[in-house]
């Protein structure tokens, strides 16, 4: 079958403003939206510019909006997609380098912000720090980031305002948080108590349907304003 | 043993609206279910139509429903009544307002700004909400 690709371009290097090129190329029903890009890449335009590097979804560098959705172009098979027209677009919120590629220091600078890493003073046993399934479990569902940006370029208090340290960052305070051997929940959760926190979400569970992990952030965020207000009333 | 020292709660603006937003939803459903109850008793299924119950409901305030066919509408005119008008003005207008600071303070503003639109906003509840007890009170 022929699928028609209208992908986003820009290179800041070249004086043409930003616009859309449009490929025709045949595809599989079973092709990823990555194996397209490549082939144009490979045999159309040599100059397209996006981001890939495992092509199975485990490192985060592919997400780019499809259709309007943020998704990862090596998850997304042809015959997911209900049309045989593609629109392929860099995902929002963040400058963007060139074509696909957008940068991404400012989405890592608000991960940093939240202390993503795990903290104890404590002087270190002489095996393991034991924990047991439950208490591994509380905090199972946010391991599975890969700090792909979906989420937090799906949300568009994210997009109005470059200081929310949106979903993502969030995503990852929650991990260590709710993590029994961890010692600097309380600190985290006063980063996130702040102005450009955890409260300019407002459940628009946009970043929910953009994880390609299926991890439930909106319900991840709400544990998080939970556990700052059950700290302020103790 | 806990050797890590931790932070102090705090308690600022944004935290303390978010949990008033919740509370105060949550009050006007309340206040709302009882408008809706006393304009039942009050024999509302014969005696007034809808539009009228709604604004009994919203804003209990006998003048407010004087078209109304209830023959003894004076019972419902008292301070009880008042402070229920009171306390929906109070909530309805914070939430409100608030909640137009923080669409507003979504959009990341600079300082200058944020400190002008949010005294503006400030302004315009308290106008308000003078305004809605000087109405509820001199009816
Ligand atoms: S290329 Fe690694 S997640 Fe898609």
């Amino acid at each position: 079958m022929q699928v028609t690709l209208k992908i986003f371009r820009y290179n800041p290097e070249d004086n043409r403003k930003k616009h859309f090129d449009t490929f025709t190329v045949e595809a599989e029903p079973t092709d990823r939206i990555l194996d397209l890009l490549e082939r144009i890449k490979g045999t159309e335009d040599g100059t397209l510019g996006f981001r890939r590097a495992c092509a199975h979804g485990v490192c985060g560098s592919d997400a780019i909006r499809i259709n309007g959705v943020n998704r990862l172009a090596c998850k997304v098979l042809v015959q997911d997609l209900k049309s045989r027209k593609v629109t392929i677009e860099p995902i929002l919120g963040l400058p963007i380098e060139k074509d696909l590629i957008v940068d991404m220091e400012p989405f890592f600078d608000h991960y940093r912000s939240v202390m993503p890493y795990f903290v104890n003073d404590d002087p270190p046993p002489s095996k393991e720090r034991l924990q047991s399934p439950e208490e591994r479990e509380r905090f199972d569902d946010t391991t599975k980031c890969i700090l792909c940006a979906a989420c937090s370029t799906s949300c568009p208090s994210f997009w109005v305002n470059d200081k929310y340290v949106g979903p993502a960052a969030i995503v990852n305070a929650h991990r260590f948080i709710f993590d029994s051997r961890d010692q600097a929940a309380a600190e985290r959760l006063e980063i996130l108590n702040e102005q450009f926190g955890v409260f300019r979400c407002h459940t628009i569970f946009n970043c929910t349907d953009a994880c390609p992990r299926d991890i439930q952030v909106t319900q991840a965020i709400g544990e998080v304003k939970k556990a700052i207000i059950d700290r302020n009333l103790e | 043993m806990r050797s890590r020292a931790m932070p102090k709660p705090s308690w600022n603006l944004d935290y303390m609206m978010w949990v008033f937003t919740r509370l105060s939803g949550l009050s006007l459903i309340l206040l709302i279910v009882i408008g809706i109850s006393a304009g039942l008793l009050m024999g509302a299924r014969s005696q007034m139509d809808l539009g009228t119950l709604m604004r009994w409901t919203f804003f209990p305030n006998s003048n407010h429903v004087l078209d109304s066919e209830i023959p003894d509408l004076y019972l419902w005119a008292n301070g009880f009544w008042q402070i229920m008008q009171i306390l929906v003005v109070f909530f309805a207008a914070t939430h409100g307002f608030n909640g137009l600071r923080v669409v507003i303070e979504d959009y990341s503003l600079s300082g200058f700004w944020q400190i002008f639109l949010r005294f503006l906003i400030l302004l315009l509840w308290i106008f308000s909400i003078m305004v809605g007890i000087y109405v509820i009170l001199g009816s």
